[in-house]
């Protein structure tokens, strides 16, 4: 039912929309959309902070880039190919990583961060400082994914897919282990899950949705720059995930939302929009602390709880 | 006493602790500490802060490894488990300090604990096979036999950590039996719990040893640990002080002068 109403959204914002500006920033928000949601089943559900996520979404940007462009491999063996290359990478980071906790962990994750944003700079395949140019379009069979509507509504079926399994997960066993070692990984292990192991099968899977990420957006604006994947970027996925809501798979949806469209629209404050920016941020975190998502429905259901009981003293 | 000789009599020891030592930095705190806990008997270690009972715990738990010695499991040495594992042969436990999930309900937090009774992976959870909402409604429903075995049922939906501080432990219980233990260890159940509380929790105990559970406790509390345990192990500086039925223990002149103390002491049976 959710969902059927969601698809709707989408396909009546495609259709009612037509200036190739807003169509291009509502496919942004599927995009960031996913990057939240990888995200937020790591840090949210699972309690692991990652500060070098941005690091997986250039992975799946530069791996099909490269392979499309220098190889002229298919987009969609390019896609295989990043996604291949970000389990192995995270698996292979998240191993030594996950060891560590709190501090540490955010630490050690910026650090990989760096140095995938250095590599992205240095190689001479992606182009370096000046990035790589001419990314294709995609294809499905005959069908292109050219014209902005087309692509919106293809990176928003991934999007609400992705939306769909992640949600299936978190109603689960595994979703119930994840939240455990959020809550006391102790008590988790003691329960007989495999904590280690877990950490390290969900970090894969937040950075599959990264790079599956990096992959819609390298084709769709055809030219990527390692400034796309830098720190920053890590940093602005974490803040997606704050606002909207820690542990809220719609609370993603909505802090992608929030964080795509407010830098364009704090454009009219011009070299006071990192200001005002900021501003918002703090003033959406001291007022709901829970995140957009919770916090307006808390909202909702005090307001809700209230006039019910307006009603039942009149009654009475 | 007779039954309960018996049952003392039985050949396999559910657990097995040989010689185990373990120390932290300088400190001792295990020295050579042998015992063993029969099948189906509810088996005490008591002894003065600081004598090693819960790093005995966390041993047969695998929080941590022993220098050495060993422990054994029915017929599974356990060195070199990890925690996780021992949890699947059937050793669970509960903490001293309650350590429920707050972020769920008091249903979820027992589902969590049919976590090794259950198969599905990420996969299986994505796709919602058959099987995965079968295996779902299965752990659901013992989830729900276990709250009611500790009296928890009504309370199933309200948030774990909202509960009075009593109801918490039992859930705590009711999590660790979730997993289907053979051994249940206990850290302090009864500590923070008033007379009334505690009187249940004995009551509880002594139910889950019926429903054929082998439960070692760490307890302060001694008139619970002298009306429920079927023996009884004295530690003192991490090492073993007296070992036997409660009476005996009692009227252990070492026990006295190093824990009891004259008042609490004296053959009562």
């Amino acid at each position: 039912m959710r969902y059927l109403f969601f698809i709707a959204a989408v396909l009546a914002a495609g259709f009612l929309t037509s200036s190739p500006y807003k169509l291009q920033l509502l496919t942004f928000i599927g995009i960031n959309t996913l990057l939240a949601l990888g995200l937020n089943m790591l840090m949210g559900y699972t309690g692991q902070i990652s500060l070098g996520h941005a690091a997986f979404y250039g992975l799946g940007a530069y791996t099909s880039g490269v392979l499309t462009v220098h190889y002229h491999w298919s987009p969609w063996l390019g896609l295989a190919a990043a996604i291949v290359l970000a389990v192995a990478a995270a698996f292979f980071i998240a191993l030594p990583l996950l060891q560590l906790s709190g501090f540490y962990l955010g630490m050690g994750t910026l650090g990989f961060g760096m140095i995938m944003f250095v590599v992205f700079r240095q190689m001479s395949l992606t182009g370096g400082d000046s990035g790589l140019v001419g990314i294709p379009g995609l294809f499905i069979g005959p069908l292109s994914l050219d014209s902005p509507r087309n692509y919106l509504f293809f990176v928003w079926a991934v999007a609400i897919i992705s939306i769909f399994l992640c949600e299936r997960l978190i109603h689960s066993r595994i979703g119930r282990a994840l939240r455990a070692i959020h809550d006391s990984e102790r008590a988790a292990s003691s329960m007989g899950i495999d904590t280690g192991k877990l950490k390290v099968h969900i970090f894969v899977l937040s950075a599959v949705l990264a790079a599956v990420a990096g992959f819609l957006y390298a084709h769709l604006v055809s030219f990527i720059s390692p400034s796309s994947f830098d720190f920053l970027v890590s940093v602005r996925m974490v803040t997606m995930v704050v606002i909207g809501g820690m542990a809220s798979i719609w609370g993603s949806l909505l802090g992608a939302a929030v964080l795509t469209v407010l830098p364009e629209t704090l454009t009219v404050f011009s070299e006071y929009e990192m200001i005002v920016y900021g501003l918002v941020l703090i003033v959406i975190m001291i007022l709901l602390p829970q995140g957009l998502f919770r916090g307006v429905l808390d909202i909702y259901e005090r307001a809700g709880s209230k006039a019910g009981k307006a009603s039942a003293r009149s009654q009475g | 006493m007779n039954a309960l000789e018996a049952r003392q009599e039985k050949p396999l020891p559910v657990l097995r602790v040989e010689a185990v030592c373990k120390s932290f930095g300088g400190i001792q705190a295990l020295n050579d500490v042998t015992f063993d806990v029969p099948a189906g008997s509810i088996f005490s270690l008591i002894g003065p802060n600081g004598a090693g009972k819960t790093t005995l715990l966390n041993l047969v738990t695998g929080s941590f490894p022993a220098d050495s010695g060993q422990v054994v499991f029915r017929e599974t040495m356990l060195n070199g488990r990890k925690a996780h594992e021992r949890v699947a042969l059937g050793i669970a436990r509960t903490f001293q300090n309650i350590e429920l999930f707050g972020s769920m309900s008091v249903l979820e937090n027992v589902l969590v604990g049919r976590h090794v009774k259950t198969r599905c992976g990420f996969l299986g959870a994505m796709a919602r096979l058959p099987r995965t909402i079968g295996e779902e409604r299965e752990a659901r429903s013992r989830a729900m036999e276990l709250l009611d075995f500790v009296g928890l049922r009504d309370a199933a939906s309200q948030r774990s950590t909202d509960l009075p501080f009593g109801w918490q432990r039992f859930l705590e219980i009711a999590r660790a039996l979730a997993t289907g233990p053979r051994i249940l260890l206990l850290d302090e159940p009864a500590s923070g719990l008033n007379a009334v509380e505690t009187s249940s929790l004995a009551e509880l105990l002594e139910k889950i040893r019926k429903s054929g559970v082998t439960l070692l406790l760490v307890e302060h509390d001694m008139s619970l640990v002298m009306k429920v345990s079927d023996r009884v192990l004295v530690l003192n500086h991490g090492m073993k002080l007296a070992e036997g039925t409660p009476c005996e223990v009692q009227a252990n002149e070492a026990v006295i002068a190093a824990y009891l103390g004259r008042d609490k002491a004296g053959p009562r049976c």
